[in-house]
């Protein structure tokens, strides 16, 4: 029941996808085979299924998708891979920041656009800017100090180890971390 | 740090017969106990095994395996819109002209068997009263499923599924636990509308069951003590949701062997094959039921609440179905922890001893039985234990019908009220006494050594009594007292600002007592690696990571080096599933005794290698070693030697099943800090803390996980989660209506491990999950009446009933 097509960069690839005049942009990324942005309610109220639109996190089940034509989407998918994590992700691995791993996905690109925007962030701060994020397995404790470590990281650009421990182990060739800098993703 | 238990000898001429039949010393394997120094991968820090799958995004779900189904049909359900009555007619007439409508399916249809069952998704026979069809005539509760389409996209289904005329004769709802068993009450269910009844049930009065047992006799306890010894209280608690991340999602299809198969999202993938087979009268071994990366379940997911609707849908459309319900069904339609209220009387003797405890519990189980009376069961049956030496005790119940959405298991699973109702009231007691309320449950709490009884009280005989040998409660409370500074508390300045503190004690259990079983196989690979095959069900909390430490642990690998394979009913051996916090547990030992099975051959084939006994040798850090000369071979070059050799080859593998009677109580301590604000009755949480005693922490960090998300669970129960109803209508349709806490709204959480040895459980474990989802209401509600004064014994605990109970003391 196609009626439209819609252009979108997503994750630094142009891609013209399919859809319906009812798909929203979760639904347009999901049938194409990007499964990583969750469905947890399908109006705007859970966070599971945020991506970056235009380097700005959205609930993607709530932006139309013809409303999404032109734009720029970062997804989870266009982060690190499994053998080479992006500082973000690596740091909820190391943190243990996720048990059923449903709301990591939204979590995630959320943390993104909030580090790229301020890297020097308190725990209040994060916790205000994580608040539309919902995590039913966590108690959210782990979460929160995944991405205060992940900021660590981020601010402390002139080394490449954390001072906390060290394990997020990033380094970069420029000196940036690969998640504060702009238009999208490197991997 | 860790001291193993040894349990006290205490004086107890009654106890001699239960020596026998519950020893205080458990006969273990020697290599179950170790001190952490000779731990190589338990009680560590191990990655989880699906984290980074998980934060690449390429962990999929039920939802997510669409792709691998060209043709897959989406589903909907048509739910009934009023909360009792008889469907009359159906008119689907304008869904099936319509284009891309695969298949239509009402009560009356050959696809949709019309037998009674019971979604409980517990053991065979469930004990829960069969009492629902698949789709229903009679409508018990609005979200009662009526009709259902599949069409080739969710945007057609729902479509569709809008054309539906539905037409109805309604009845009379009752919508009041209290007044459901009067004799005028409507009536859910007539006596034939249910096989398999459960203890207790009269269908006549909406009484789904009752149930009593005694110890001692309270009623002369309570006679003989002082009056003023004797304190009573009631309590009441709300509907909760689950809110489980992932909707519940199926996918229903059959394969090229005319199987029947389901990529489903459960907690119970053979308990769900099992009661499809019967539902549908299709032999067993044609059914597979397979568990994807699940988003959590917290009990919801024990239900085989979608499965028959999806696959009576594909039966009839011929195509592969998915069926995801919308967050909307889950808040209205699905299932729910059950509202209850609560009575608890005790009495205390003048010397202080506590002589009689009495609990009775009135549980809403809404329109259907499923989990309704076990769950009512544990109301006492999992805090009562915290007083096992108590010569007195009663606990009698009653689970009645309403028209409103039907509880089922729930994290925590009965003992979150009844840990409120007893552990707000042990408080209360303490301080019409007036005595510390920690001091005065110090002196009565359970130590290790003690035979509890009314762990077992609605059950004939001591078969189920439980031996406590292992035990941290004091070290729990000691460091959570100091963890929350309970003793040098500051007051804020001002006046009308009321800082207080309050604890609950809490266990639960590890499995289901006499009624659980897993099982597990372990394969070798050349490279010295292992493929472990295993029933048990990781629903998000980590267990298939618990269970390749423990595989790593008894054959010397790392844990990275067994790849675990989890609940397919194809390919791994049976599990009861994960609920009732037996996963580490039961199916951990199941583990350990299989990777035991396959250490003797691998070290048989180490004493041929290395040309030294097996007495000798060990396994570790990836070597079979001789601790007599130190010469040592690979697992790898075992591997290859098993496999490939020239004189003699095997497949070095071991398996095995574990059940047990036991069920070791995991305990820990809850506190809460806390302004109230007495002009308002505006409430601050200051901190909480919680102590845990699971036994021995297979991997540290996802037990805190487990304790953290618990105590969100527990948090939003005290104070912001319930359901709202009108008339039977759902007034809460999702996340914006319903108090889920976000990251504002916790507070900070301390969490305290007190290792024990528990000699039961695979090197020392107990379980952790349900445990910390029980603290939160009672530590609160004695925070609140330390801080001022007063007692509030309705849940949520809002500002508002703050208010009232402080304009109601001035
Ligand atoms: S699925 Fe988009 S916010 Fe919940
Ligand atoms: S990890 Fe399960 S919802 Fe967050």
């Amino acid at each position: 029941m196609y009626t439209m097509q819609v252009d979108l960069a997503i994750n630094d690839q142009q891609e013209q996808l399919d859809a319906s005049k009812s798909d929203s942009l979760l639904d347009v990324l999901r049938k194409q085979g990007r499964t990583g942005a969750k469905r947890g309610c399908d109006t705007g109220a859970c966070g599971f299924c945020t991506v970056l639109v235009d380097g700005e996190p959205e609930k993607s089940c709530i932006v139309p998708a013809a409303n999404a034509d032109g734009s720029t989407v970062e997804t989870i998918e266009g982060l690190g891979s499994q053998s080479d994590l992006h500082p973000i992700q690596q740091a909820f691995v190391d943190n243990f920041a996720l048990q059923c791993g449903f709301c990591i996905p939204g979590m995630i690109m959320r943390s993104k656009a909030l580090l790229a925007e301020n890297p020097d962030l308190t725990e209040a701060e994060v916790r205000e800017a994580l608040s539309d994020n919902l995590c039913r397995c966590t108690g959210y404790k782990k979460i929160v100090r995944a991405v205060l470590d992940a900021a660590d990281g981020v601010d402390d650009t002139s080394t490449s180890v954390v001072a906390d421990g060290g394990h997020l182990g990033v380094s970069n060739a420029d000196g940036a971390c690969g998640c504060c800098h702009d238009g999208g993703d490197s991997e | 740090m860790s001291t193993p238990d040894s349990p006290t000898e205490r004086d107890d001429p009654d106890d001699t017969i239960d020596r026998q039949d519950h020893p205080r010393e458990w006969d273990e394997p020697e290599n179950n106990r170790t001190v952490p120094s000779e731990r190589e991968n338990i009680n560590t820090d191990t990655e989880k095994n699906d984290a980074r799958k998980i934060v690449t995004g390429e962990a999929r779900y039920t939802a997510d395996y669409h792709e691998r189904f060209p043709e897959l049909a989406e589903g909907t359900v048509i739910r009934s819109d009023i909360p009792h009555g008889y469907v009359t007619d159906i008119d689907t007439s304008a869904a099936e002209g319509m284009d891309g409508v695969y298949a239509v399916i009402t009560p009356w249809d050959d696809e949709v068997p019309d037998k009674l069952y019971s979604s409980s998704g517990q053991s065979y026979p469930e004990p829960s009263p069969w009492d629902m069809n698949v789709l229903r005539k009679h409508v018990r509760y609005v979200g009662d499923p009526i009709a259902a389409v599949a069409a080739e996209d969710s945007e057609t289904a729902d479509r569709a599924a809008r054309t539906v005329q539905v037409e109805y004769e309604e009845l009379d709802g009752v919508f009041d636990p209290g007044s459901a068993t009067n004799e005028d009450a409507p009536q859910l269910f007539e006596p034939d509308d249910v096989e398999n009844k459960q203890s207790g049930a009269e269908y006549e009065r909406n009484l789904e069951s009752h149930f009593e047992g005694e110890i001692g006799d309270v009623d002369a306890a309570i006679e003989q003590a002082d009056e003023e010894r004797v304190v009573e209280t009631e309590w009441e608690t709300p509907y909760q949701s689950h809110c489980v991340p992932e909707p519940h999602t199926t996918i229903a299809y059959t394969d090229e062997d005319n199987r029947h198969s389901f990529i489903t999202a459960t907690q119970v993938p053979f308990h769900t094959r099992r009661q499809l087979a019967h539902l549908f009268d299709v032999p067993i071994r044609d059914i597979r039921v397979t568990k994807p990366r699940i988003g959590a379940g917290f009990g919801s997911k024990q239900e085989m609440a979608i499965e028959p609707i999806a696959f009576a849908l594909h039966l009839k459309a011929g195509v592969p179905v998915k069926l995801e319900m919308t967050r909307q069904e889950e808040f209205t339609a699905l299932r729910f922890r059950h509202p209850m209220r609560m009575r608890m009387r005790t009495a205390v003797s003048e010397n202080g001893e506590l002589t009689a405890m009495d609990l009775y519990a009135l549980s809403n189980s809404g329109a259907y039985g499923t989990h309704g009376m076990t769950v009512a069961n544990n109301v006492g049956t999992k805090p009562l234990p915290l007083y096992p030496r108590v010569p007195n005790v009663r606990f009698e119940g009653d689970v009645v019908h309403t028209n409103l959405p039907m509880g089922a298991a729930m994290r925590g699973y009965g003992a979150p009220q009844g840990h409120f109702a007893v552990e707000a009231h042990m408080d209360e007691v303490a301080r019409q006494l007036d005595r510390d309320p920690i001091a005065f449950r110090r002196d009565h709490v359970v130590r290790a050594g003690d035979l509890v009884r009314n762990s077992a009280i609605l059950k004939d005989g001591d078969r189920f009594a439980r031996r406590i040998r292992s035990c941290g409660i004091e070290e729990c409370i000691d460091r959570g007292k100091d963890a929350i500074g309970y003793d040098d508390l500051e007051q804020p300045e001002q006046s009308h600002r009321h800082r207080g503190v309050g604890m609950a004690l809490i266990a639960q259990g590890s499995g289901v007592s006499g009624k659980e079983l897993g099982a597990a196989q372990i394969m070798m690979n050349e490279d010295g690696s292992f493929h472990l095959q295993v029933g048990g069900v990781d629903t998000g909390t980590g267990t298939d990571t618990t269970f390749s430490q423990i595989s790593a642990e008894v054959l010397g690998c790392a844990p990275e080096d067994v790849v675990v394979l989890s609940s397919d009913t194809d390919l791994t051996p049976f599990d009861y599933g994960a609920y009732a916090s037996s996963t580490t547990y039961i199916s951990g030992m199941a583990v350990k005794k299989a990777a035991e099975d396959a250490k003797e051959r691998l070290l048989d084939w180490g004493s041929r290698m290395l040309d030294e006994p097996v007495s000798v040798l060990e396994t570790g850090s990836g070597e079979i070693y001789s601790e007599e000369t130190g010469a040592s071979v690979t697992l790898e070059e075992v591997g290859y030697e098993a496999i490939y050799g020239d004189e003699k080859r095997e497949q070095i593998l071991g398996r095995s099943s574990h059940s047990t009677d036991e069920s070791p109580p995991p305990f820990g301590a809850q506190f809460v800090d806390v302004t109230v604000d007495e002009k308002t009755g505006e409430y601050e949480l200051n901190k909480l803390a919680f102590a845990a005693d699971c036994g021995v922490a297979i991997n540290p960090p996802q037990v805190e996980g487990q304790i953290e998300g618990g105590e969100h669970m527990s948090l939003e129960y005290a104070t912001s989660g319930s359901l709202d109803f009108e008339e039977g209508q759902p007034k809460t349709h999702g996340f914006r209506q319903y108090g889920m806490p976000r990251t504002t709204d916790h507070p900070p959480m301390e969490t305290l491990l007190v290792e024990t040895h528990e000699p039961t459980g695979p090197f020392g474990a107990k379980s952790i999950a349900e445990l910390p989802t029980n603290g939160v209401p009672p530590a609160l509600s004695n925070a609140i009446r330390d801080a001022v004064g007063i007692r509030i014994n309705t849940l949520p605990i809002t500002a508002e009933r703050i208010k009232q109970a402080l304009d109601h003391t001035d």
